[in-house]
C-alpha cells in the first residue's frame, strides 16, 4: 500500500483541484405520461368514420309506373295526343327495334 | 425499478457521473455536458436498463463511457488503441499540478483503470466490467499505469526542481 502512497496524494490533489469545477445542475426531465385516451378517441372516430362511409346507400327505385305521351296524327290530319300508363319494363324498347319496323 | 428510483441514482451519482464524463471527453467541458445529456436521455428513455442496483455506478461509468466514445469518434477525434498504446514522452514542460495533463500522457486504457481506481474508488474487477475486458486484462493496464504514472509524477517533478 505504501506503493501507492504517492499516486493516492496526486490524486487527492486532483480531486481537490476538482472542487472547483462548475459542475451543471441536474437536468430536470418532465415524464409525459402517456394518455391512453388520445389513441382510443382516434380510434373511435375512425371506426366511426368508416361506418359512415359504408353505409349501404338506398338505390333508387324504379317507377312503377310510366306515362307515355305520344303525339300522334288523326284522320283529318290534326296532332291529338295519347297518353298510356304502362309498367317501367314493359315499356323497355331495344334501341334496334325501330329496324324491325321501318324495314 | 421506477422512474422515481431511477432519478434517485442519477441525482446521488450526478457530480461523479460528470466529472467521468469529463475523463472520458479528454476533460473537456463542453462534450462532457452534452455526453452526460444523452446518457441520462438514454436511461430516462429506457433505452439502457439497470437489472442490479448494487451495479448502479458500474452501470452508469460503462454507458458515459461508451457514450464520450460515440461522441469522440463522430467528432473524430477519438485516439485509437494502437496509437495510444505508448507513453508519450514529456517533450515540454508540464506542471507537476496540472494533473490533467499528467494523466492524458498515459495509454487510454491505463487512463481510464487508474482514475476508477484511484479517483472513484472503485475495485479492478469494477473497472474491468466498465471496459467490458476480463479481470487479467484490467490488472495489466493498472500495473502498468500505476508504474508510468509514477514516472511521469517523478520527470514533471524533476522538470521542476531543475527549472528552478
Amino acid at each position: 500500500m505504501e506503493d501507492n502512497a504517492e499516486l493516492k496524494r496526486f490524486f487527492e490533489n486532483m480531486k481537490e483541484k476538482d472542487q472547483e469545477l462548475n459542475i451543471p445542475p441536474f437536468p430536470s426531465y418532465k415524464t409525459r405520461k402517456f394518455n391512453f385516451w388520445i389513441p382510443a378517441g382516434i380510434a373511435a372516430s375512425l371506426i366511426l368514420a368508416g361506418l359512415i362511409m359504408h353505409e349501404p346507400q338506398p338505390l333508387p327505385e324504379a317507377p312503377n309506373e310510366v306515362l307515355i305521351i305520344t303525339l300522334q296524327q288523326g284522320e283529318n290530319n290534326e296532332q291529338e295526343f295519347t297518353i298510356e300508363e304502362k309498367a317501367y319494363l314493359d315499356v323497355w324498347e331495344s334501341p334496334t327495334s325501330s329496324l324491325l319496323t321501318d324495314y | 425499478m421506477n422512474r422515481t428510483q431511477l432519478d434517485l441514482i442519477l441525482k446521488t451519482y450526478h457530480r461523479e457521473a460528470y466529472i467521468w464524463a469529463r475523463q472520458c471527453c479528454a476533460f473537456d467541458d463542453e462534450l462532457a455536458k452534452d455526453v452526460l445529456q444523452q446518457v441520462y436521455l438514454k436511461i430516462l428513455e429506457g433505452k439502457a436498463k439497470l437489472k442490479e442496483v448494487e451495479k448502479a455506478k458500474t452501470w452508469l461509468f460503462s454507458i458515459i463511457r461508451y457514450s464520450a466514445i460515440d461522441q469522440l469518434r463522430k467528432q473524430g477525434k477519438l485516439i485509437s488503441l494502437d496509437e495510444s498504446y505508448e507513453v508519450e514522452d514529456l517533450k515540454e514542460e508540464i506542471d507537476q499540478t496540472d494533473y490533467q495533463a499528467i494523466i492524458q500522457l498515459l495509454p487510454k486504457m491505463q487512463q481510464e483503470v487508474i482514475l476508477m481506481v484511484f479517483y472513484h474508488q472503485m475495485t479492478i474487477e469494477q473497472s474491468a466490467e466498465v471496459l467490458q475486458i476480463g479481470l487479467g486484462t484490467a490488472r495489466t493496464h493498472y500495473d502498468r499505469g500505476k508504474k508510468k504514472l509514477k514516472e511521469l509524477i517523478t520527470k514533471t517533478q524533476t522538470q521542476e526542481y531543475h527549472g528552478r
